[in-house]
């Protein structure tokens, strides 16, 4: 019954309001009223008073019986020294001198019941003067405003109140609904969305902020329990080897190299085991979107040649050709380091799962819409059905399952780029595979304060000249 | 050198006291960070290691307060998170250098030895020099004896940093830091490619080799003794 209470409250403000309103008109009304009522008598007695004093006592009995006659609205009367009635239609003389209210008796002479109001002056010589005028025509306004008040006050609750219990209810019911889809994800529903009347007004809109939150918070949960359900899974192969090689240390005590060479093997799968931890955390950090404070506008062009100058001579090593292909002075606002991981990671791929003889190139690139860059290899390519996936925790190609790695890599790139807005596609390379990714984000809109400041250890070099990441250097 | 090590974890702070002590330096702990603070403004320390989360106590406030108080005394900083923001919240606070939890004794051991062995500021070398091996920092040339080295920038910047700790055993993640501004670890072997190209520029045809590999450490450039 919420929904009356309130209406209930709102027609008590506005009722109250309004008899505070009343009662000021009210008071304001009747006062001027009598003050008007009591000027005429004061008027009507001083004139009488002058006459008495300038023309004496019968002229004063004259003058009111002929005002008797004319102003039949005021009421008189003369008395002597003994009390005497001399002229005038009022039934008695006040006991005292001053202002009296009296109300006379339709039986003792008078046409109608009265109520009279009546200033009593003595004028001298124990000649009493009294002028009395109706206070009924004074009582009958007041009758009408007391009733007009009191059916305008009913009117007033009745519609006030009816208006605020179907505003309120229509108010309600709808933070009903959102109180019932809150209840419903507590009860464990996590999908329940709050239902828009798609009029944008204030709840509606509120409605689309929560939803929005509570897709966010949804997503946020999702990656928590993959976390953990990939944690689960992933490392209970590299713990179980962890422990087999423990026991061959044990086993072999006694033999002091056979002893060492399984404990260095035993510390190597340690370290796998504690990259991994530490890859599953930077991901879900990443994922989390905290990293966003340390966003600053960023030289892509230097990150990027500086990431494939790092591989030139790892794949020229393996026997592959990296190339680079980099338009300078692109910027972009972001975190330098993720970026530079996310190429690293990009190019560590493309290193290590492609054959000997391969070439990878790398290409960045402004043609308008943002930076645009590729990393192409001319490998194997990974089959159209797996795609979707490659991008998953601890997904492996089935062909690339025996080669080294955590399944991690591909993850964070997706997480780093999600976090950048930069839009992330798979292609083929016909032969082999290319990671395109749209730079959706432009750090030109971003220019506010900060920028990418290079470290301690940059400042004793230039940077690179984008020649020395370009085949020239590859073809050493 | 002189070594406070504030960590609250008992375990850690005596493998690195032992290790330390073992081999030949000094070593006091303090596992609170007030106490050390204390000891950090009053002990007259070579440097310092500071765990990032002690109990109630954020290890930043100590590396403030002493740079506040006008000690230049360097502090890496430890920590067990996994932290992406936490190397440039350290540095930025007035850590020289950051370690993430678990370490390898030899890595920390290496940076500690960079951290001291830092010249100050105001010494402006031109000129590096190991054995026959010298570096012109203004001219960006490298001679070996005679012989005139050509190197790419990278190489030239990884040959400098080397050179920089000579005689000091540098770790792979430190190269990859400072030479590459890597602050993860790639997959592929960038640091044992480039050192491998370096050495053939640096060490080919020479008897006495500069350049040598510390297994399970990292890398040293060294005159022959």
């Amino acid at each position: 019954m919420a929904s009356f209470g309130l209406a209930v409250a709102y027609a008590a403000l506005f009722t109250a309001s309004t008899i505070v309103l009343g009662t000021i008109v009210y008071w304001t009304v009747m006062d001027s009223l009598e003050r008007q009522m009591s000027a005429r008598i004061d008027a009507e007695v001083d004139l009488l008073r002058e006459e008495f004093v300038a023309e004496g006592l019968p002229d004063l009995v004259r003058e009111i019986h002929e005002r008797a006659d004319y102003f039949p609205a005021l009421s008189y009367l003369v008395t002597d020294a003994e009390g005497k009635r001399l002229a005038g239609n009022l039934p008695s003389m006040p006991a005292h001198v001053g202002w009296t209210d009296i109300e006379t008796d339709p039986a003792s002479g008078g046409s109608v019941e009265q109520n009279l109001r009546v200033r009593t002056v003595l004028l001298g010589q124990g000649v009493h003067l009294a002028v009395a005028d109706d206070l009924n025509p004074i009582e009958e306004i007041q009758q009408a405003f007391l009733s007009a008040l009191g059916w305008g006050l009913a009117a007033f609750v009745i519609l006030s109140l009816a208006g605020g219990i179907l505003l309120s209810r229509a108010f309600l019911q709808r933070v009903d609904v959102i109180t019932r889809t809150a209840e419903a994800i507590i009860e464990g529903d996590l999908h329940s969305r709050i239902p828009l009347r798609g009029t944008n007004d204030n709840l509606d809109r509120l409605s689309s902020t929560l939803n929005r939150m509570l897709d966010r918070i949804g997503d946020l949960m999702e990656s928590l329990s993959q976390v953990s359900n990939d944690i689960a899974h992933a490392l209970r192969t590299p713990l179980s080897r962890l422990r087999q090689k423990l026991e061959i240390a044990k086993a072999n005590v006694g033999d002091d190299q056979k002893t060492e060479h399984s404990i260095d093997a035993a510390i190597d799968e340690t370290d796998t085991i504690l990259d991994t931890f530490s890859a599953l955390l930077r991901i879900a950090q990443i994922e989390a979107g905290t990293r966003e404070a340390g966003f600053r506008r960023v030289n892509l062009s230097t990150t990027f040649e500086n990431v494939a100058d790092a591989y030139l001579a790892v794949a020229e090593e393996q026997g592959k050709v990296l190339s680079a292909k980099i338009d300078p002075d692109l910027q972009y606002w972001g975190d330098r380091d993720l970026l530079t991981e996310m190429l690293a990671n990009l190019l560590d791929n493309a290193i290590r799962h492609t054959p000997a003889g391969s070439s990878i190139e790398v290409k960045l690139a402004d043609h308008g819409a943002g930076p645009v860059a590729t990393v192409a290899d001319s490998g194997l390519g990974i089959p159209l059905e797996e795609r979707g996936q490659i991008f998953r925790r601890f997904y492996r190609l089935e062909r690339g399952i025996a080669q080294p790695g955590n399944g991690l890599g591909l993850s964070l790139v997706a997480a780093v780029a999600d976090l950048h807005e930069i839009e992330l596609r798979l292609e083929d390379n016909a032969p082999g595979l290319r990671v395109r990714m749209e730079f959706r984000n432009a750090a030109s809109g971003k220019e506010v304060g900060r920028s990418d400041s290079p470290s301690k250890h940059r400042s004793s070099f230039g940077s690179l000249e984008s020649s020395a990441a370009t085949p020239q250097a590859a073809g050493r | 050198m002189r070594v406070l090590l504030i960590e609250d974890d008992a375990e850690t702070a005596a493998y690195v006291v032992n290790r330390l002590k073992a081999g030949g330096h000094g070593a006091d702990h303090s596992a609170e960070g007030r106490d050390g603070l204390r000891l950090a403004l009053t002990g007259g320390y070579d440097a310092l290691v500071v765990d990032r989360m002690l109990p109630g106590f954020d290890g930043l406030v100590i590396v403030k307060t002493l740079r506040e108080a006008g000690r230049q005394t360097p502090v890496l900083f430890l920590t067990a998170r996994g932290g992406i923001d936490d190397r440039v919240e350290g540095l930025d606070a007035g850590g020289d250098d950051y370690l993430t939890k678990p370490f390898a004794f030899s890595e920390l051991m290496a940076r500690l030895n960079a951290l001291v062995r830092r010249p100050p500021l105001a010494q402006v070398k031109t000129t590096l020099r190991v054995a026959d091996l010298e570096m012109d920092l203004l001219g960006r040339k490298v001679r070996r004896g005679a012989r005139e080295i050509d190197l790419q920038p990278r190489e030239f910047r990884l040959l400098e940093y080397l050179m920089r700790n000579a005689d000091q055993v540098v770790t792979r993640t430190m190269l990859l830091e400072h030479v590459w501004e890597f602050h993860f670890d790639p997959k592929t072997k960038i640091v044992e490619t480039h050192i491998s190209r370096l050495r053939s520029k640096v060490d080919r045809g020479v008897e006495r080799a500069l350049i040598h590999t510390i297994r399970g450490a990292g890398y040293v450039i060294r005159a022959p003794s």
